[in-house]
């Protein structure tokens, strides 16, 4: 019982022990004490039961002969494979890298316009800017002074606005505009038709089909008539489904074996 | 009135888009309705619901709300944020300006006309002022936490009432703070739903204000206390508008079930000055959702999903009990979305962002009177030819001989030429169109396809001489000095000499092409011009108004002819003047000069001018000629109008040739099926 002691102590089995470190020394040896005192039951010799048990099963797995020889090897050898993984990741990440950066140096290269245009783009803007600033300007700017106070973001965008409303460049056909204002009106103008549509047509809001519609007004009609839409087109969805990944595969398939 | 073999063609399929906004417009009786396309049109009431003029949609332009300002000034507000004012004297778009707040859900104009309230996605009321030519930011109200769906100025102007999610705002003009926070009970017939909506608001002149929202409900509230005073619940689904009359002893909301309730202020017991609300009268005129509704003095106009604009006249408040008190349902657009080429027998169908193109099917058969004919070659689709960029086409034609299409969109002008090898087509868009052919309110091509004619939004008509594959601007008739108004109808004499043209007020005016001037005009006439056509050999012009009238007018005389003074001396039938669509075409007989064929949506007449008028007492909707009357007898009932009511309704019809008429149909059972799911109801027995 003896010997238990330093391995109790040594498993951070229970978060009191490691918490409340400062008496433990002499309750611990109290307690154990009191435990050689009465070694044989109660609530308090529970876990140094357990304790013992978990012992017992380990030992039980544990013997299993080998060399010291042959596990050194097979260790090496683990150690060895790791290390060889390791190294193969970092080439295949660097490759990978590598190839990406000149994607991007590509990139951008191909989405930048050509330098004339972006020359006469800039001189262009700066000349509209001095022309209209006196006029055209401050009419834009109006709204744009008033907005300030309700909202920093909202100002932004009107200079965005100011910016956007200048045609670039000497032919008229065509306006430039930043995309990015445009992403996030359509984004805002989505959701807003999102929450219409759900609000009227979503769940819980007690719609029928046409057809079932039609039907009924069909059927309190003296002269009964064919239905409006003979298509149903829930009917045999997950065959057609199954057809259609048969399909794409089947193609698939086919595309391997032609490259062959 | 003579035998014809008719093509019945029922393959047009189109749909027109649902009413989304109305505003009435008590000093010049005129509606303004927009539809969730964009497009936003204008009803004149008092020249008998004629659709005066139209702005075409945008994709982009989903309008979420329209008002009338200032009198005569029409503003509208979509979901892209943005405020546009229309012109309406030249049909375009004044200006648009962006608001700042995302989508815009509501706006309403102040009593005195001279402010303009939006409410926002983001939840913000903005206040603009209505300058001359402009409108300005004012100033931003207390932001609310969800966006704003309904607005409602009270009249006196101190106060507004904003409906947004769960909740009523009512704000203090002045301050622009919100003063009481009313808010709205999700309880749905004892089911709490996720959310309720205030679809509707209107703020009464004693501080009542009365909410529609989503749970089925109208309640009405004391602004003072924020309370509430009485809820009706009155039905099992969304409330979706309200409108209140002038004189606040009525008003009129609309649900998503297509019925309309009229709720009036009632005396208690037969003398007493306590008033209440009531609801008075259900009207079920629509099997869609009503998503908006307005009062005039005298109708109750509502129109929703279901593409119906419907003027409900109230009885109590009409005088005279003459057809006017009938009500009135407006379906199809009083303007020609088909033309057609005689030659090669084509339909031209427009629609609002492609055009297709069919060729007429033929038969061999022969039968009797009535005889439906097997078709021994059908119809076929020749062209799907879709626009680019997201506006909506105006107006389209395709020439005579069929080898031109010419349409228009809002800001370009595309014209195309056709070429046909055998059975298949092919088509070569003519590039370089000039720069002042932007935008047209109408084409058209002259009878041997050498001329185009359009008539473009700043009221010039440009005339354009049409070579194998290319084109040569001929002449420009400006519009006279001082006036703005751009034309919307054109007719040109088949012989190719003279060009009418009409605008939506001003008279007729009469240019000679061969001498490149005004050759004379039309006196005015009160009401709107609704179709024109120039007669071949005799060249009377041949001019219908919106109540029905129809002139004819001899170019080469410049004065009325003898006919059309006869008529006018007589008068026309009385059932032919409660006709309640416009005629929107009018064509003549190559053989018979007699004869005028006009058609409204649901009937098709032959003016027969050689016979006599009929007066009030005769039969104007004689049936068939029965075959055993004498012919003395069929010689003294016949008239001059014969008039067929087998096609409705009826979208267009023309003569092909001597003994063939074309006539395209859309029932309506057609346009039901490709709308929107309706709300369901629980029928007794089924």
């Amino acid at each position: 019982m003896v010997q238990l002691r330093p391995r109790a102590s040594r498993t951070p089995a229970s978060a009191s022990a490691m918490v409340d470190e400062g008496q433990p020394t002499s309750e611990e040896e109290a307690e154990h004490g009191l435990l050689l005192g009465q070694p044989s039951s109660g609530a308090a010799a529970e876990p140094l039961e357990e304790d013992e048990e978990g012992d017992d099963d380990f030992d039980d797995e544990a013997p299993e002969e080998l060399t010291f020889a042959s596990a050194q090897a097979e260790a090496r050898e683990e150690e060895r494979r790791v290390r060889e993984t390791v190294r193969r990741d970092k080439t295949l990440l660097k490759e990978k890298r590598k190839r990406r950066e000149e994607l991007f140096i590509e990139q951008k290269k191909r989405k930048l316009l050509p330098d004339t245009i972006l020359e006469k783009l800039t001189t262009a803007s700066q000349a509209n800017n001095i022309k209209k600033s006196p006029g055209k300007l401050k009419e834009v700017n109006l709204p744009k002074k008033n907005e300030d106070c309700d909202k920093g973001s909202d100002s932004k965008k009107a200079k965005e606005k100011v910016q956007k409303g200048q045609s670039i460049g000497q032919n008229k056909s065509y306006v430039a505009l930043r995309l990015r204002d445009q992403d996030l009106r359509d984004s805002r103008q989505q959701a807003a038709k999102a929450f219409i549509q759900n609000s009227l047509y979503g769940p819980g809001t007690n719609r029928t089909t046409v057809n079932k519609f039609l039907s009924l007004y069909n059927k309190r009609l003296p002269v009964k008539k064919a239905a409006a839409q003979f298509l149903n087109n829930g009917w045999g969805i997950q065959k057609k489904q199954n057809a259609k990944r048969f399909k794409r595969r089947w193609m698939v398939r086919k595309m391997k074996t032609s490259k062959k | 009135m003579g035998e014809f073999k008719v093509h019945r063609v029922r393959f047009f399929n189109y749909v027109p888009s649902g009413i989304r906004c109305v505003a009435y417009n008590n000093q010049s009786n005129r509606l303004a309705v927009s539809r969730t396309d964009g497009t936003v049109e204008i009803y004149n009431l008092s020249a008998n619901y004629f659709q005066e003029k139209f702005f075409p949609g945008h994709e982009s332009r989903a309008t979420e709300a329209l008002c009338w300002a200032q009198g005569q000034r029409l503003f509208s507000a979509g979901l892209n944020g943005e405020i546009i004012e229309y012109d309406l004297q030249a049909l375009n778009i004044k200006y648009a300006m962006d608001a700042f707040g995302g989508p815009i859900w509501s706006m309403a104009a102040s009593p005195s006309g001279s402010q303009l309230l939006v409410g926002c996605e983001d939840g913000s009321v903005k206040l603009f002022q209505i300058i001359p030519d402009k409108i300005q930011f004012e100033r931003n109200f207390d932001r609310q936490k969800s966006r704003i769906l309904s607005l409602s100025w009270h009249p006196s102007g101190t106060h507004i009432a904003a409906g947004s999610i769960d909740y009523i705002s009512v704000f203090d003009v002045k301050s622009g703070s919100a003063t009481h926070k009313m808010l709205v009970d999700r309880q749905y017939m004892g089911v709490s739903k996720r959310k309720c909506i205030i679809w509707g608001v209107a703020f009464l002149s004693d501080g009542t204000v009365i909410s529609v929202d989503s749970a089925g409900k109208v309640q009405f509230w004391d602004s003072a206390t924020g309370t509430l005073v009485k809820n009706h619940l009155i039905a099992n689904a969304d409330v979706q508008s309200i409108a209140v009359s002038d004189q606040e002893d009525s008003f009129v909301v609309g649900t998503a079930e297509g019925t309309v309730f009229h709720f009036q202020l009632v005396s208690v017991t037969s003398n007493s000055s306590e008033k209440q609300w009531v609801r008075t009268k259900p009207f079920q005129h629509h099997t869609h959702d009503v998503r908006t509704v307005a009062h005039s003095p005298t109708a109750l106009i509502s129109g929703g999903t279901d593409t119906h604009l419907v003027i409900r006249p109230l009885m109590e408040k009409v005088e005279v009990k003459n057809y006017d008190a009938a009500l009135r349902k407006i379906t199809f657009p009083h303007r020609r979305l088909i033309s057609c080429s005689k030659k090669r027998q084509l339909l031209l169908f427009q629609f609002s962002h492609h055009l297709d193109l069919w060729r007429l099917g033929s038969t061999v058969a022969t039968g009797k009177h009535g005889d439906t004919l097997p078709l021994s070659k059908d119809a076929d689709h020749l062209l799907h030819l879709k626009t680019k960029g997201p506006e909506n086409i105006i107006c389209s034609c395709i020439s005579p001989c069929g080898s031109w299409i010419a349409y228009s969109t809002a800001s370009r002008f595309f014209l195309y030429r056709l070429n046909y090898e055998h059975d298949n087509i092919s088509l070569q868009r003519v590039s370089k169109m000039p720069a002042f052919l932007r935008s047209a309110l109408q084409i058209l091509f002259s009878e041997d396809s050498t001329k185009l004619f359009v008539a473009s939004n700043q009221g010039s008509l440009h005339i354009i001489q049409l070579l194998e594959g290319n084109f040569k601007h001929l002449h420009t008739f400006q519009p006279q000095s001082g006036t703005v108004e751009s034309m919307c109808l054109l007719a040109v004499s088949p012989d190719g000499n003279w060009l009418a043209a009409s605008g939506t007020s001003a008279g007729v005016h009469v240019y000679s092409v061969k001498r490149l001037k005004l050759h004379c005009t039309v006196p005015a006439y009160n009401f709107p011009v609704t179709a024109l056509a120039i007669a071949p050999s005799t060249n009377n012009l041949v001019i219908a108004h919106s109540d029905q009238q129809i002139f004819e007018f001899s170019i080469p005389d410049k004065q009325y002819t003898e006919w059309s003074r006869t008529i006018q001396k007589q008068g026309f039938h009385h059932l032919w003047l409660q006709r309640d669509t416009p005629i929107t075409h009018i064509s003549f007989h190559p053989k018979r000069p007699m004869h005028i064929l006009v058609h409204d949506a649901y009937m098709f007449c032959i003016i027969d001018k050689s016979l006599p008028l009929p007066n009030d007492k005769t039969l104007l909707y004689n049936p068939l000629p029965p075959t055993n009357e004498s012919d003395v007898i069929r010689r003294r009932t016949a008239h001059a109008f014969k008039i067929s009511k087998i096609y409705k309704p009826l979208l267009f019809m023309d003569l092909l040739d001597e003994r063939t008429l074309v006539a395209v149909e859309r029932p309506l059972g057609d346009i039901i099926a490709q709308l929107p799911p309706p709300i369901k109801k629980k029928k007794f027995g089924t």
